[in-house]
């Protein structure tokens, strides 16, 4: 007897039986089932907005987390700013008088503590940095050559030499006995005297002496005199600040690079620093813009202000981290512990004192500000 | 005689020309401005611009969306290098990880998702840094770090050898920036630090 379709034989009765019958149900119930999250999952992808099977984020970069800082670590707070008026600020020096001169355009401009205008000397082509000199003039510098600034009447008393075709001058401290200008294009220090002179260089590569050189992957190259008189330049590409003595060698050296708040992150920091006046120093970063504080052996002391407070920040935190190489936050210190921080792209300058809660291993941090 | 008084009394112009030669010379002229005509409309068609999709490197975002949105199954945006803005630094924030265990070639420390980018040693403590087309995905994962941390040097673009030219881009139509851009086909790229295609 053949059994009709879709039904099977009982050998020993005789009966057809259903047993296919669950099978077809089941293969039935499997296809629904998989038919039903094929919809869910196309449903899911649509009201996610992805345009298919790829994970969403797979390869995205998350750079807004960098830009946090612990507010535990925070010292300082905002206490004024004001607009330098300036459209393409570059420098800022503040004088043993308190006066606060800010360069940019062709311009340098004189305020006092308040930020209230003092002044505004019209230059002859754009400068790229300003420091007090020891005689109390403002001492200007440009691509290649510096001028001499008097204080008060503002106008032009000396112009030095160019320091050559390839110069790049990007900062300048002075000593009682010289003047040091860093010079990006040639990668050196140049020890100058008074009058203008070159007596010397700091930091040109050279093996024998140990001495390993700028790198400079950006034209930041810092310098300033500390109270132990040795002389401190940044190395950005080596995400260190370096110690020098007058005559040129090379005495010490601290930093480390790492994104953590501890070290200088990015390809080249730090771009710029200051020293206050127990010797400590406040140093700038870009790409993350941060300020902070180390104290003068070069140990992480705390933080000045995070990424959130200046311009390039804000706009990295907005989605356009495309400023990263057009930063570069500059840093001064008034006599009073006040830390200026010229922010080039809000092209104000933002003053920070210490908050009174801060304590700064362990003494009242309130004294500086 | 006749003859000849014929052909001098018959109204026939004093200039010489017989109708057939004035039908002659217009039919001849008509031709000539034909194939002129004809020159011009292939020369013109010559120099047209075809129009290609690029991307610009000074409004792109480095979003990621390259690297998904592409209708082929590896993306035609690859990261481009332009060495003159490089650095060369040893720590590359476009080839490292933000937070590396070190800086060396280990692919836990680096930020590419393929490992397309190859590590040079020049000189200390100097690195080149190459892309390896193939592998590229286009992401901008290195783009990002180099531009928001770094001098910039590492931008996409669309490659020319891969990109099958859609009348509508899918990375265009869905890129946040819109940075996606037609350029015509005689100067296809926009490479940073180069004048932008005219």
């Amino acid at each position: 007897m053949t059994p009709p379709p879709g039904r099977s034989l009982d050998r020993r009765s005789g009966r057809t039986s259903g047993r296919g019958a669950p099978v077809v149900a089941a293969l039935a119930c499997l296809a629904g089932v998989t038919a039903l999250g094929i919809v869910l999952v196309l449903r899911r992808d649509g009201i996610l907005g992805r345009g298919g099977n790829r994970p969403v984020g797979e390869f995205s970069y998350d750079v807004a987390a960098l830009f946090e800082v612990d507010p535990a670590l925070v010292l300082c707070e905002e206490a004024a700013r004001f607009d330098t008026g300036l459209r393409e600020p570059r420098g800022i020096a503040v004088s043993r008088a308190g006066i606060v001169a800010v360069v940019g355009d062709e311009a340098l401009r004189a305020f006092d503590g308040t930020g209230a205008s003092l002044a505004e000397a019209s230059l002859a082509a754009a400068p790229r940095c300003v420091a007090e000199g020891s005689d109390g003039t403002f001492l200007v510098g440009f691509k290649g050559h510096v001028e001499v600034h008097t204080a008060g009447t503002w106008t032009r008393a000396a112009v030095w030499e160019s320091l050559g075709e390839k110069a790049f001058l990007v900062s300048i401290a002075a000593s009682p006995r010289w003047v040091y200008v860093a010079d990006a294009g040639q990668r050196v220090v140049w020890r100058c005297e008074p009058s203008g002179k070159p007596a010397g260089t700091l930091g040109k590569k050279d093996d024998a002496s140990g001495i390993p050189g700028f790198v400079l992957p950006s034209p930041h190259l810092d310098v300033a005199v500390a109270p132990d008189g040795l002389v401190r330049i940044a190395n950005p590409g080596r995400h260190r600040i370096e110690a020098y003595a007058p005559e040129g060698h090379l005495e010490l050296s601290w930093g480390k690079p790492t994104s953590a708040i501890e070290g200088f992150a990015g390809c080249c920091n730090p771009c710029n620093f200051a020293l206050l006046p127990d010797g400590s120093f406040v140093t700038c970063e870009k790409g993350i813009p941060r300020v902070k504080i180390y104290d003068p052996r070069g140990a992480f002391v705390g933080v000045v202000a995070g990424a959130k407070e200046f311009a390039e920040g804000q706009l990295a935190l907005a989605g356009d981290w495309r400023q990263g190489s057009g930063g570069g936050l500059d840093v001064a210190v008034d006599a009073a512990g006040r830390i200026l921080v010229l922010d080039p792209i809000a092209r104000v300058v933002k003053v920070f004192v210490r908050k009174r809660s801060a304590r700064l291993d362990g003494r009242d941090a309130t004294l500086d500000g | 005689m006749a003859e000849m008084q014929r052909s001098m009394g018959d109204g026939q112009p004093e200039t010489g020309l017989s109708r057939r030669d004035i039908l002659r010379g217009g039919v001849r002229g008509t031709l000539l401005a034909g194939l002129g005509y004809l020159a011009g409309i292939l020369t013109m068609r010559g120099r047209k611009h075809e129009w290609v999709w690029q991307i610009d490197p000074y409004k792109c975002i480095a979003c990621d969306g390259c690297a998904k949105n592409c209708v082929l199954e590896v993306s035609a945006v690859k990261c481009v290098h332009t060495y003159p803005m490089c650095g060369y630094c040893d720590l590359c924030t476009g080839f490292f990880d933000p937070q590396p265990n070190a800086l060396n070639t280990g692919a836990e420390n680096q930020l590419c998702p393929t490992g397309a980018i190859v590590r040079e040693f020049i000189e200390d403590p100097y690195f080149a840094y190459h892309i390896e087309k193939d592998i590229c995905i286009g992401c901008g994962k290195c783009v990002k770090g180099c531009t928001a941390f770094g001098n910039g040097s590492l931008h996409l673009q669309i490659e020319h050898d891969r990109c099958v030219d859609c009348n509508e881009c899918r990375i265009a139509v869905r890129c946040p920036a819109d940075a996606v851009v037609r350029v015509p086909s005689e100067r296809p790229y926009l490479i940073k630090g180069k004048p932008p295609a005219t």
